[in-house]
């Protein structure tokens, strides 16, 4: 059977969806694991969306890192359908 | 008073028809901004610039209709029409409904045609195209290459999207729309071609219904 290959849209909404599922805060290795990504691939995900301000990276008092949405990463998932329904109906 | 003070109605037609156009597409711009924010979708990017273009476009025509009206209004010697107007409106039409043409179809087929050299490519084909009309003065030379450009990018985009599953009823309405601007400019250069004042009201009116009804399915998906 054929796997089908993920848009670029729909691997951020997973992404984002995965740290929402966890009451919106987990660890980077958990998340690169669930989100099915190669090293490399997921490196790059992450670091556009922290630069496009759907996650950040913060720090608890004992130093350990955790990935949390923001509101803009909430308002891409409630929006995906859509963003997505959109792109598709007008062929973009 | 002078002769200039009557306008013919097709005028007041045309500032309506471009007014409505023009808040359509800016409609269109602005109803997109929250997709594109959250995307940066290159289609969505293109597909907003290509509305944005095309409103642009509309008053450049506009002002060109507005300047060949004076032309063949002034019966006075001393009211000659503005020797900058018409050309350099006519350059602006030409350059903003090329790029308009060209960004509307090239977000439909940017996956296909992945190229950084696009908006370079994009601006040197509407700048020629605006050199032909400022030199020729005639939107009938800015329809004519416009015309092959759109025959070119829909041949492309039928190749691009043979056998697709995902066909679109959008692209027939993009096309009604690159179209129903072509028949505008033809109902332009109509200072020889002449059209009746019922005719333009019709074609106006299916270029306005295709307009709506594209704004009509953005709304459906972004509240």
């Amino acid at each position: 059977m054929a796997i089908r290959r993920r848009e670029r849209l729909e691997v951020i909404y997973d992404f984002l969806s995965i740290v929402q599922e966890n009451q919106g805060s987990i660890k980077k290795t958990p998340l690169l694991r669930k989100t099915n990504l190669s090293s490399q691939s997921f490196l790059e995900y992450f670091d556009e969306l922290i630069a496009k301000g759907f996650i950040r990276e913060q720090e608890d008092n004992k130093r350990n890192k955790f990935i949390t949405l923001t509101d803009k990463g909430y308002r891409y998932i409630s929006k995906f359908k859509q963003l997505a329904g959109f792109i598709n109906e007008f062929g973009l | 008073m002078s002769p200039d003070f009557f306008l013919p109605p097709d005028f007041g037609i045309e500032v309506l028809y471009t007014v409505l156009i023009m808040i359509f597409t800016f409609l269109v711009f602005y109803k997109t901004r929250e997709i594109y924010e959250l995307t940066k979708h290159k289609g969505v990017q293109f597909f907003r610039y290509a509305f944005i273009l095309l409103g642009l476009a509309y008053a450049s025509r506009l002002f060109l209709y507005g300047s060949l009206l004076k032309s063949s209004l002034s019966f006075e010697p001393f009211s000659r029409p503005s020797p900058f107007l018409a050309p350099v409106s006519s350059l602006l039409l030409a350059y903003f409904s090329t790029l308009a043409i060209l960004y509307l179809l090239y977000s439909t087929i940017w996956r296909e045609y992945k190229t950084e050299h696009f908006l370079t490519i994009a601006n040197s084909v509407a700048l020629l195209i605006s050199i032909i009309a400022f030199i020729s003065r005639s939107p009938l030379a800015v329809l004519l290459s416009q015309v092959v450009l759109l025959v070119a990018l829909v041949v492309m985009n039928i190749r691009n999207h043979k056998g697709d599953k995902k066909k679109t009823p959008m692209y027939a309405l993009y096309f009604l729309i690159a179209l129903f601007w072509l028949v505008s400019l033809l109902v332009m250069s109509g200072m020889r071609i002449q059209f009746s004042l019922w005719l333009k009201l019709v074609l106006e009116a299916i270029s306005l219904s295709a307009m709506v009804v594209l704004y009509y399915k953005i709304s459906r998906w972004v509240r």
